[in-house]
């Protein structure tokens, strides 16, 4: 049973890394912005998270979570209402293969993949931009990133068992991501936001994704900058798209 | 819910892999199913002895494929007995999908996926797999083992289908249209193949839409039209007892009833050729008229079928 879901899930991956267009969006997109966005703003402060920050120890996690999201939400929507539309559910169901390894493979495969892209962000911005990491948060830092990615995960199975067919997916998924990215902090920092946006934003999962993870990379913090309340939020989030995910699941287009 | 109520063989998801009550792969009696207003399956009755190779035809919406998802496990009937290899298919049990071998038309697969992987990949699940090399050789795909699903041409595409349809060592093999839009070297190559899979001993269940394919693989046709079971033979047997009488029509005589002409050739179906022909001979020698192309002979298959179906 292990064997067989480590090959399911090793497979699934091989097989997400081996489409262009996940690869371009998961990890050279990011790496793009990154690159360009640093090089445009060089040093120049950003206020974020109450403190002045530099541009990149800004970006990077932000960014981060865009190459998070754009894995496990986005290519898992499009990803599993095309292998609906052709017919991939059908053909697992007649196998002995039990759906939640079939369907585990999907999400394992790209919370590893986002999660894979985030860490290869930072291997670049680290030396490239002068990025610092720190030891004392990088417990939630991590955290932060595998219950992200689950949640992100939970809400992409859910949205592709809402969604009619692979060619309404991808606008769909860019129609919930893109406004929502825009008021939680990813583009720009959300201090200085009027206080009805900042509660607007504070409903979606994803601007508590961006918060505790970002949070870990504010320089002259102290503590663990464990965000209790922004994981309660992404927690409750993944429970909603479980819940819908497995009322609104179908095998067949 | 109904059709686990009726069902009448029970076996556990445990029991021992040996063959279980009888001789039959699939026993079906009075299978109803409908879709709202519209009733797919009026009662079907249909037995599949083990290492029989049956067909199904029948006309487009006759509930061909309602019929074969419901064997398959992929719907629930809403009347009926039904029992393939001693499971109940709707309860979907693991041991009854280790011993089913499915062959979809068009089902997907992931375009980036090579084809040795695919069927290592989906053979994972079975407990008694076949040799990954010996499945690539029986389907013809040996030299294309490291090729993605995306550069098989069609036909490679439908023998990698068929290939992972019999990864698993399948006792019983569903093959939808195996060979729909196949070029006739291909089909041949096909009917190859699924020879190769009755020597095996797979009892196999295809739906067609080609006389020939019957014809030429099944020990056994099933014609179903309207939800009912109208025909059930050898291809032989199939309605043979009648003769097909043809000829070029001439101007002044009198057809027997029942008489189609297409294209000027009339034709009738008789079961009383040498009755029926006396008149029409009578009236050529009188009339000192040759009747062209007369031919008497056996109707094909699908001149039957046409019958059966009309």
């Amino acid at each position: 049973m292990i064997a067989l879901t480590q090959q399911w899930v090793t497979t699934r991956m091989r097989l997400t890394l081996r489409n262009p267009r996940a690869l371009v969006f998961t990890f050279a997109f990011p790496l793009i912005l990154i690159v360009l966005f640093s090089a445009l703003n060089g040093n120049a402060e950003v206020d974020a998270y109450g403190e002045k920050i530099r541009f990149a120890q800004f970006y990077t996690p932000a960014i981060a979570i865009f190459s998070l999201v754009a894995a496990c939400y986005t290519s898992l929507i499009l990803g599993i209402s095309t292998a609906r539309d052709q017919g991939l559910f059908k053909r697992v169901r007649a196998t002995p293969l039990p759906m939640g390894i079939y369907l585990g493979s999907w999400v394992t495969g790209a919370m590893l993949t986002g999660i894979g892209a985030v860490v290869l962000l930072f291997v670049v911005s680290v030396p490239a931009f002068g990025v610092d990491i720190y030891a004392r948060t990088l417990p939630a830092a991590l955290l932060t990133l595998v219950l992200g990615a689950a949640c992100l995960s939970s809400l992409g199975v859910a949205v592709s068992s809402l969604v009619k067919n692979a060619e309404q997916a991808m606008p769909v998924a860019q129609l919930t991501f893109l406004p929502i990215s825009f008021i939680s902090g990813i583009w720009f920092p959300l201090d200085g936001a009027p206080d009805w946006l900042v509660k607007v934003s504070h409903f979606f999962p994803l601007s508590h994704i961006v918060n505790a993870f970002g949070s870990c990379f504010v320089p002259g913090t102290s503590g663990s900058q464990l965000h209790g309340s922004d994981l309660l939020a992404i927690a409750i989030w993944t429970a909603v798209g479980l819940f819908v995910a497995v009322r609104r699941f179908r095998f067949e287009p | 819910m109904l059709s686990a109520m009726t069902f009448e063989i029970s076996q556990g998801a445990a029991a021992p892999r040996t063959p279980c009550l009888g001789d039959d792969a699939v026993r079906v009696r009075g299978l109803r199913k409908a879709y709202g207003e519209h009733v797919a399956l009026d009662g079907v009755d249909l037995t599949v002895a083990r290492g029989e190779v049956l067909a199904l035809l029948g006309p487009n919406g006759a509930g061909k494929t309602t019929l074969v998802e419901i064997l398959e496990g992929h719907r629930r009937a809403d009347a009926g007995a039904v029992s393939v290899l001693g499971f109940d298919p709707a309860r979907r049990e693991r041991g009854f999908r280790e011993r089913i071998g499915v062959v979809l038309q068009e089902t997907g697969l992931d375009q980036e996926i090579r084809v040795r992987e695919a069927l290592e990949l989906y053979g994972a699940a079975y407990p008694q797999r076949r040799d990954v090399d010996e499945v690539l050789g029986l389907v013809g795909l040996e030299e294309r083992g490291e090729a993605k699903a995306r550069e098989l041409s069609g036909g490679q595409r439908r023998r990698l289908d068929l290939a992972l349809g019999i990864i698993g060592d399948p006792e019983l093999v569903f093959l939808d249209e195996p060979t729909t839009g196949f070029d006739p070297a291909a089909r041949r190559q096909s009917w190859e193949l699924i020879d190769g899979l009755r020597e095996l001993g797979k009892t196999i269940l295809l739906t067609t839409h080609y006389m020939d394919e019957a014809q030429h693989l099944a020990d056994r046709v099933v014609v179903l039209a309207r939800g009912t079971v109208i025909a059930n033979d050898t291809p032989d047997k199939l309605g043979r007892e009648a003769t097909v009488v043809s000829f070029r029509v001439v101007p002044g005589i009198t057809l027997p009833a029942g008489a189609r002409v297409e294209r000027g050739i009339a034709t009738f179906t008789s079961s009383a050729p040498t009755r029926d022909l006396a008149p029409l001979l009578g009236w050529a020698a009188a009339h000192d008229v040759e009747l062209e192309g007369l031919s008497v002979g056996r109707p094909t298959l699908e001149d039957v079928y046409l019958e059966l179906t009309a």
